[in-house]
């Protein structure tokens, strides 16, 4: 067994050298494919974390009656956070709203025209941060002055909310169609590619069957040389990759930055699957080359 | 006519050295009794075909009730026009094809019933050679012959005292580390006889051996096989080597629109009547 796959090994090794040109042609298309794939998958990820950084922003704000008292707010408040489509309220006093618009105002360098007045003429309002954008419509609608006496008012942004909702899932299932496109595009190219070298070695393979080698003995030999290619090609784009990843993230620094994504994480990720997908690749390619051979 | 005598006498380099009893009596007895079919007939034959045809996919039929047993230790040249069912006929022997109808037996073994992972054990009972040597050109003569026991799993150990054996057989133990681009076509063919050879086989199966060579290169690979016929191998040789038949007067089949024809000892390459 030790020494099958030794030998398995060593042919590979051997045959991925003899014919050079071929394996590197082959892993020149399993870095590109691999490259392809990377970049799509990298744009669907920050696509999906914009969208949900997008979605996040989805929130309802009801303004309160200035008469509420802290009990009637608290009270509103708790059954806000106990229904299941509330991710969080805050409630913004209005000591907090005059000192937000302060702030604001100081932020973009205007004029502070509030110390003019002699009463904080804001309202208090509580803010409502939707675990599901979706429910919009539910929770505005629960929150109107005759369901709940102790608001005042709350900013219609159903209409706002439906636009956003159904451009981030047209983008999403789009995202996710194009994936799927340039994945299947790379499979056939490298597995007909892979092909291609295996098809070099027709004649060597049609002596290993007249001189009576199992199919295990012609499989995989080649069988590995595809996983090489694959392993190869893997790493090559993922130098690549990391080379271009410094440059990249510098450039997109501030757009990465608000964004709720973990550049780790997305490292990892994509690393898991341009390696996967290499190797699955490479073993499938020769797989099915090998096997037109050995079915007789 | 043309003998093979003095005049074309082997090359002293390519004299037998040894070649090993290639199977033990012991062995050959007890697997006869157990494999082999019973019948007089078919006691000692390494080859048996029992109305056999084959139809191909597109409708051609190549070979019609055929039968032909060959005992073990025979010589036996195949003969006919192109088209007339050598090539079907040895490809059904390698089981390269399944015959359609009637019983193909090589050493026994039932080929039609033959389980797919028993090929390849089969086939190393087999050596054959082809018209164009079929060797691998970045691999030496060492290296070619080596390769069929490689990629068989023989254990590195005993890898090359096999392939050094049939190299002296064959008289290319000088040319060991020469690649099939500096040899000769004889020298090429015998490459091929030997790495035939190595699995020390009970049958060789030559496809025009001498389809490709000079008519003195011809004799050369010609004795070199009845050579290896000479230590109790199985000989079928597919030719349209007229003077090669005629002369050695061994047994002839002639095939013809993928019937036996003809099936004669002692003959010539044509009908004497």
């Amino acid at each position: 067994m030790i020494a099958f796959v030794v030998f398995s090994l060593r042919r590979a090794w051997q045959g991925f050298w003899r014919n050079a040109l071929m394996s590197l042609a082959a892993t020149a298309t399993m870095v590109l494919m691999l490259l392809l794939l990377a970049g799509f998958w990298i744009l669907q990820t920050g696509l999906l974390a914009s969208l949900d950084f997008v979605e996040q922003k989805v929130e309802v704000v009801a303004y309160l009656q200035p008469n509420a008292t802290a009990s009637q707010v608290e009270d509103l408040s708790n059954r806000l956070e106990a229904r299941p489509e509330v991710a969080d309220v805050v409630h913004i006093t209005r000591d907090q709203a005059l000192e937000r618009f302060r702030a604001t105002m100081e932020a973009q360098g205007r004029e502070d025209l509030s110390r003019f007045l002699d009463a904080n003429p804001l309202y208090a309002s509580l803010e409502i941060k939707l675990a599901d954008p979706a429910a919009i419509d539910e929770i505005q609608g629960a929150l109107q002055p005759d369901e709940e006496p102790i608001v005042r008012n709350v900013i219609d942004q159903v209409a706002l909310v439906d636009r956003v909702l159904t451009i981030t899932n047209i983008l999403r299932t789009a995202g996710l169609v194009v994936l799927l496109i340039v994945g299947v595009i790379a499979l056939f190219i490298v597995v007909n590619t892979i092909r291609l070298a295996v098809l070099a070695r027709a004649e060597e393979i049609e002596i290993m069957r007249l001189v009576g080698a199992s199919d295990a003995f012609i499989r995989w030999p080649f069988v590995f040389e595809g996983a090489m290619v694959g392993l190869l090609g893997a790493i090559t784009a993922l130098l690549a990759l990391a080379a271009a990843a410094d440059p990249m993230s510098r450039f997109m620094a501030d757009f990465f930055r608000i964004l709720p994504l973990q550049f780790g994480t997305l490292a990892r990720d994509t690393a898991l699957l341009v390696l996967g997908t290499g190797l699955g690749l490479g073993v499938l390619g020769a797989w099915v080359s090998v096997r037109t051979y050995l079915i007789r | 006519m043309l003998r093979p005598s003095g005049r074309f006498s082997v090359p002293a380099s390519s004299r037998p050295v040894t070649l090993a009893p290639p199977h033990t009596p012991s062995r050959s007895l007890r697997d006869r009794l157990t494999r082999r079919p019973a019948g007089a007939e078919t006691e000692r034959a390494v080859v048996v075909l029992h109305d056999v045809t084959k139809r191909y996919p597109n409708g051609k039929i190549a070979l019609r009730d055929v039968d032909l047993v060959v005992p073990e230790g025979d010589f036996v040249f195949l003969v006919g026009p192109s088209g007339a069912g050598k090539s079907t006929l040895i490809k059904l022997l390698i089981r390269d094809e399944v015959a359609t109808h009637g019983d193909v037996l090589v050493d026994g073994h039932d080929l039609a019933r033959l389980p797919r992972r028993a090929v390849p054990r089969v086939r190393r009972k087999i050596g054959i050679v082809f018209q164009d040597f079929k060797l691998l050109p970045t691999k030496t003569v060492w290296e070619n012959v080596a390769f069929a026991l490689e990629v068989t799993g023989t254990p590195g150990r005993l890898v090359r005292p096999a392939v050094d054996r049939v190299l002296a057989l064959v008289g290319l133990t000088a040319q060991a580390q020469q690649v099939p681009s500096q040899l000769s076509g004889g020298e090429q063919q015998r490459t091929a006889i030997a790495r035939a050879l190595v699995h020390d086989p009970r049958l060789i199966i030559a496809d025009e051996p001498t389809g490709n060579l000079d008519p003195l290169i011809s004799w050369e690979i010609i004795q070199l096989l009845l050579r290896i016929n000479e230590l109790g191998v199985t000989i079928l040789m597919a030719t349209h080597d007229a003077d090669v038949v005629t002369a050695l007067r061994k047994r002839v089949v002639a095939l013809e629109e993928g019937r036996v024809i003809r099936d004669e000892l002692g003959a010539a390459y044509h009908r004497e009547d």
